[in-house]
């Protein structure tokens, strides 16, 4: 049996921290003279106006042009530096794949590709939907993808994946970032993580034996942890792993609490085809691991513009009450499943719909 | 450096680059036989005449020109002369299209449109590291205007005023669909490098002198330096057929030989013995 890495996490609803990405960059360029900071007019919307405020001679403004922004970060890494690249998700992947793929990655060169507003955390449309960055970048060989679900797993990322081997892709909820993980906790870029309440065993015993395994990145970790505790009271054991690296997966985290459940349930804010739950589907198929596998994300679909983010998530299938729903579901239980609650947020906090 | 930079030196080796490219494309009977012709005096003059090895930067666009490079360091002591045979082999670096295992050029892709970027951010990088002295030389191609990328880059380029960094434009109107005035107007190629901020040099593409005199003067530039070549996929051999793609020629033998017999010939004419150094 895999040890497991076990991590405490925070009660909603979480209070929330503006730029610790920022903030983290600038101090990892306090330390490492060859870091560089590209970022293509989306300066202060991806945290680095910070960056330019600190280093103006190692800050540049690429412009509205990101085939040439990864193409002069390739340059720059070839001559040593470490270039942090900045847009929006859709920006930073879709619209300059091929250019990351021949200027970067085949070249395995150190460059940072940071994509922030993650899926439908962006009200503004297909256009500025992120939800198949995840899969294009871990198509590519080499490639590392990382998707970070709070403040405290942001500002230990920047170090982290500084020293990764090769490119890296980082997905970033942009504004308030909720702060789900307390100040001790660790992220790892080799273990996924089984969460517990502080205080409270989540997970059902230390045998990690569960209904439901919820394998869950980026911001459906908040929600798994609502749903967890909403399918606790009804009688169903649900164990939460949080998978901030999609690329590579920790397999042995993953099949070993696959292992320990009844059926899984992987969630992400993203199309279900090529990332996480697709990652988790060719693990547990190619280990011989039968169990009910149910992929919450976008179903093959596009979403839509609307005024906010939470009405997105509703609409298309991401809030508390759909993992519940969908834990219910695969776990075949009878009778309709339990009400998730909604979780009250003031000013300033964040919780999950 | 064993080239002879006058211009009889650098005509010789223009011709020696056509002769080299020949004999790489041969064995297979058909490749990019065309860009070497076309481009041949460029490479002689900026390997020839301009670039410093292990101080400037080279970057060649369009990947599949790579086998003029292959052909100009052979000829002047960066390769060994022995592994043109390999071009475009099984197992062999010399990848037709260039690579990231391809010698020669600091930098290559097969993916068009996206050199410049690459030259952009060597000559930023020289720049923040202090090394104002480097210089980035960057073989482009007409048909790659046609990318949009090429003009972020140049207005990457003009807007920092990357003085440092030479475009070498091979204006040989020629694309893989014929001809590139056919397929998209690209002109006034010269006024829109200038309205990017660039200063713009339109010449004789075959004229190995007035490349080299022109490289030379860049060096004291104020601005990123395009030079626009005008040329031909198949100057400097008579035997082609007149219908030859110039994108990608057909070379059966015995056409091989006969192309080989007269840049062998040519080379002949232009030996120092008969021209003299000028």
């Amino acid at each position: 049996m895999t040890d497991l890495t076990r991590q405490g996490v925070l009660g909603p609803p979480y209070r929330t921290a503006l730029k610790p990405y920022g903030r983290a960059l600038v101090e990892l360029a306090r330390a490492r003279p060859e870091v560089v900071c590209l970022s293509g007019d989306l300066t202060r919307q991806c945290e680095v106006d910070l960056f330019q405020e600190q280093f103006p001679g190692r800050f540049i403004h690429a412009g509205m042009a990101e085939a040439n922004m990864i193409g002069v970060a390739g340059a720059l890494a070839r001559q040593g530096y470490m270039p942090f690249v900045h847009s929006f998700g859709v920006f930073t992947t879709r619209r300059p794949l091929d250019q990351i793929v021949n200027a970067v990655a085949y070249p395995r060169l150190p460059v940072r590709i940071v994509g922030f507003m993650p899926g439908v955390s962006s009200p503004g449309g297909p256009s500025h939907q992120a939800i198949e960055d995840i899969a294009l970048m871990r198509a590519i060989p080499g490639m590392t993808v990382i998707d970070v679900a709070d403040a405290t797993e942001t500002a230990q990322v920047v170090a982290a994946m500084a020293d990764a081997p090769g490119p890296v892709y980082l997905r970033l909820k942009r504004g308030e970032i909720p702060v789900i993980f307390p100040g001790d906790h660790r992220l790892s870029l080799d273990r996924a993580q089984v969460l517990e309440w502080r205080g409270a065993e989540m997970d059902g015993g230390a045998d990690t034996s569960s209904d439901v395994a919820l394998l869950v990145s980026g911001m459906m970790v908040a929600p798994a942890l609502a749903a967890a505790r909403v399918l606790r009271a009804a009688g169903a054991v649900a164990v939460v792993v949080n998978i901030p690296v999609i690329k590579p997966l920790d397999t042995a985290t993953v099949l070993a609490v696959a292992t320990a459940s009844t059926a899984v349930v992987t969630a992400e804010n993203h199309t279900i085809i090529g990332g996480l739950g697709s990652a988790v589907a060719e693990t547990l198929a190619e280990a011989g691991l039968g169990r009910p596998l149910r992929r919450v994300g976008l179903q093959d679909t596009f979403a839509e513009g609307a005024r906010d983010a939470p009405y997105l998530f509703t609409k298309y299938g991401l809030t508390t009450q759909h993992l519940v729903d969908t834990a219910w579901s695969v776990l075949d239980r009878p009778g309709s499943s339990p009400r998730s609650p909604t979780l009250p947020a003031d000013v300033g906090e964040y919780a999950p719909v | 450096m064993n080239a002879d930079a006058t211009e009889s030196g650098l005509r010789r080796l223009a011709t020696a680059i056509r002769l080299r490219a020949v004999a790489m494309v041969a064995p297979q009977g058909f490749g990019y036989l065309g860009q070497a012709l076309s481009a041949a005096e460029q490479y002689a003059a900026v390997y020839g005449a301009a670039y410093r090895p292990g101080t400037d930067r080279v970057v060649c666009s369009p990947g599949h020109y790579v086998i003029a490079a292959y052909a100009a360091a052979a000829e002047t002591g960066l390769l060994d002369e022995a592994a043109l045979a390999s071009y475009g082999q099984n197992g062999s670096s010399l990848e037709a299209i260039g690579t990231e295992r391809s010698p020669v050029p600091e930098y290559t892709c097969g993916s068009l449109g996206q050199g410049l970027s690459a030259a952009a951010g060597f000559a930023l990088g020289d720049r923040l590291a202090g090394r104002g002295d480097v210089r980035t030389f960057a073989f482009l191609s007409d048909g790659e205007l046609q990318e949009g990328q090429v003009w972020e880059a140049a207005m990457f380029a003009g807007h920092h005023r990357l003085s440092r960094l030479t475009v070498l434009l091979d204006a040989n109107n020629s694309q893989v669909d014929g001809p590139v005035d056919s397929i998209t107007t690209i002109e006034p190629v010269a006024a829109k490098w200038q309205a990017f901020g660039w200063d713009a040099a339109d010449l004789d593409g075959h004229d190995v002198a007035a490349i080299a005199t022109t490289l030379a003067a860049g060096a004291r530039a104020a601005r990123p330096q395009v030079l626009i070549c005008r040329t031909s996929t198949r100057h400097g051999l008579a035997c082609l057929p007149p219908d030859a793609d110039g994108h990608f020629i057909r070379l059966p033998a015995d056409l091989a030989e006969a192309a080989a017999a007269e840049l062998r010939a040519e080379l002949g004419r232009l030996a120092p013995e008969t021209t003299g150094h000028d």
